[in-house]
């Protein structure tokens, strides 16, 4: 069966501009000159290379850019799902157009910019391989994935570990739920989450030295609590590239840099895994990273957060206010670095 | 006060000179010897790695990461949310991405001859 999936930047007949306008416009007196010339011959020129997309995306308006992209995912009539009540916040929401514009995803740099970087990773058609200790390894394809399960959406806190949080609405579904689902044996006792790894599409990747494809991991028991979730969405429209489309994973407890993003494949081992940023720089970050105001950063304090759009400066909570559902997890583990 | 054309010519003043000069020599030699040192460690590492029929060129990027991760870290992140992204991606990304020892092996190499210039001694 042929399926015509149309870009982002394919819009219908319905929004053409009328024909009258254009050729007001057309009409319009204007000089041509050298500057001009070579401004449109880069333009031209940018928009032709491998950053064809992100060029595109460049002076765009970000929310308008994500609303096309969304209209053409393949699981927009999932959302919005259903609101899940028991999660709730203790803050407003955070600006959609904050959330979406102010991310960390080190495959595209660690700029601030990443929204636009990010617009050249294409989403479809898009698989995810899980292997390891299960009954039955399988790769599927992220669209049958997705409907397999229903979708909820939960309210959360995110909190990086660079001081900013946000509050946000998650469209997903348990990662307990996946789990059943995916039959790991009893020897499974780690489940390793891995991003996409194309150098085409992220400058990053150039930088042969790092550890990649980004990989961390968790206890299963972590990732049967209630909290973990499996993200495909935000506030009510599929995820952005930039905030790891077309899934990732959202532990609200952990920091940031704990939740792995634009998943390819899930692993389930045996022995625990040493992820990505605990490579890298093993003093700062640690396998756990469950957050703590108490326990700062080798360079900043955690014990406050601000919050992305108002800048207010709140006290970052234990476990990220989680702990009545997530400090039992942890009984035992005191002789750990949980908190890094 | 300026240095009038007398004073720049006293004994004084060439002698303050002959020191400058003398340490830049110094300077310059030490940081070749160091930085030929420092490219004879991936150097040794890919002629071992050819005897075994898998040569691979190690790159300034991963000496760095595998000196100083956490600077590597930084530098990064520094130029890309301070200076300006493209700035790390296509000029320093660019420059640590080529093979480690036949840069510093210039480098190296450059020093010693601006060493060679400095021991000159200057035309009157």
């Amino acid at each position: 069966m042929f399926v015509h999936r149309r870009k982002p930047w394919q819009r219908p007949d319905s929004e053409a501009t009328p024909e009258a306008a254009v050729l007001a416009h057309a009409a319009r007196p204007r000089r041509l000159s050298r500057r001009g010339l070579l401004a449109g011959a880069a333009a031209v020129g940018a928009v032709g290379t491998a950053g064809g997309i992100a060029a595109r995306a460049q002076g765009r308006d970000p929310m308008a850019w994500w609303e096309a992209q969304a209209g053409n995912d393949p699981t927009r009539a999932l959302y919005p799902a259903a609101r899940t009540a028991a999660y709730t916040l203790d803050r407003p929401l955070t600006e959609p157009r904050e959330a979406i514009t102010y991310n960390n995803f080190y495959e595209f740099g660690s700029h601030k910019g990443i929204w636009q970087a990010a617009q050249r990773l294409e989403t479809r058609p898009w698989t995810v391989t899980i292997d390891g200790l299960v009954a039955r390894p399988r790769t599927v394809d992220i669209d049958a994935l997705i409907r397999t399960f229903p979708l909820e959406e939960r309210l959360y806190r995110f909190r990086c570990v660079e001081a900013w949080a946000m509050a946000v609405p998650w469209t997903g579904f348990p990662l307990a739920a996946f789990l059943r689902w995916a039959e790991p044996l009893g020897s499974a006792k780690y489940v390793i989450f891995e991003t996409f790894q194309n150098p085409a599409v992220a400058p990053g990747f150039r930088q042969t030295w790092y550890p990649w494809p980004y990989r961390d991991g968790f206890t299963i028991a972590e990732c049967a609590n209630e909290l973990a979730f499996m993200v495909t969405g935000i506030y009510g429209r599929p995820l952005p590239p930039q905030m790891g489309a077309p899934l990732r994973v959202i532990t609200p407890w952990k920091y940031g840099f704990k939740q792995p993003k634009s998943l390819t494949r899930i692993t389930f081992v045996a022995d625990r895994p040493v992820g990505y940023w605990e490579k890298l720089q093993p003093s700062e970050y640690g396998f756990w990273a469950n957050v703590n105001p108490a326990v700062a950063h080798p360079r900043w304090s955690q014990a406050t957060e601000r919050m992305l759009g108002t800048n207010e400066r709140r006290p970052t909570l234990i476990w990220n206010g989680y702990g009545e559902q997530v400090a039992g997890l942890y009984a035992g583990l005191g002789h750990e670095r949980l908190f890094a | 006060m300026p240095v009038s054309a007398t004073s720049a010519c006293s004994p004084e003043a060439a002698g303050a000179r002959r020191c400058m000069r003398a340490f830049l020599r110094l300077l310059a030699g030490v940081l070749a010897v160091l930085v030929l040192a420092l490219a004879l460690w991936p150097a040794a590492r890919e002629a071992a790695s050819l005897a075994q029929g898998a040569h691979r060129f190690i790159p300034l990027g991963q000496l760095w990461f595998e000196l100083d991760r956490a600077s590597l870290n930084m530098a990064q992140a520094g130029i890309q949310r301070y200076v300006a992204p493209w700035l790390w991606e296509d000029v320093v990304q660019r420059l640590l991405v080529l093979p480690a020892w036949p840069v510093l092996g210039g480098v190296a190499l450059l020093l010693l001859l601006l060493r060679l210039l400095l021991l000159r001694p200057r035309a009157r």
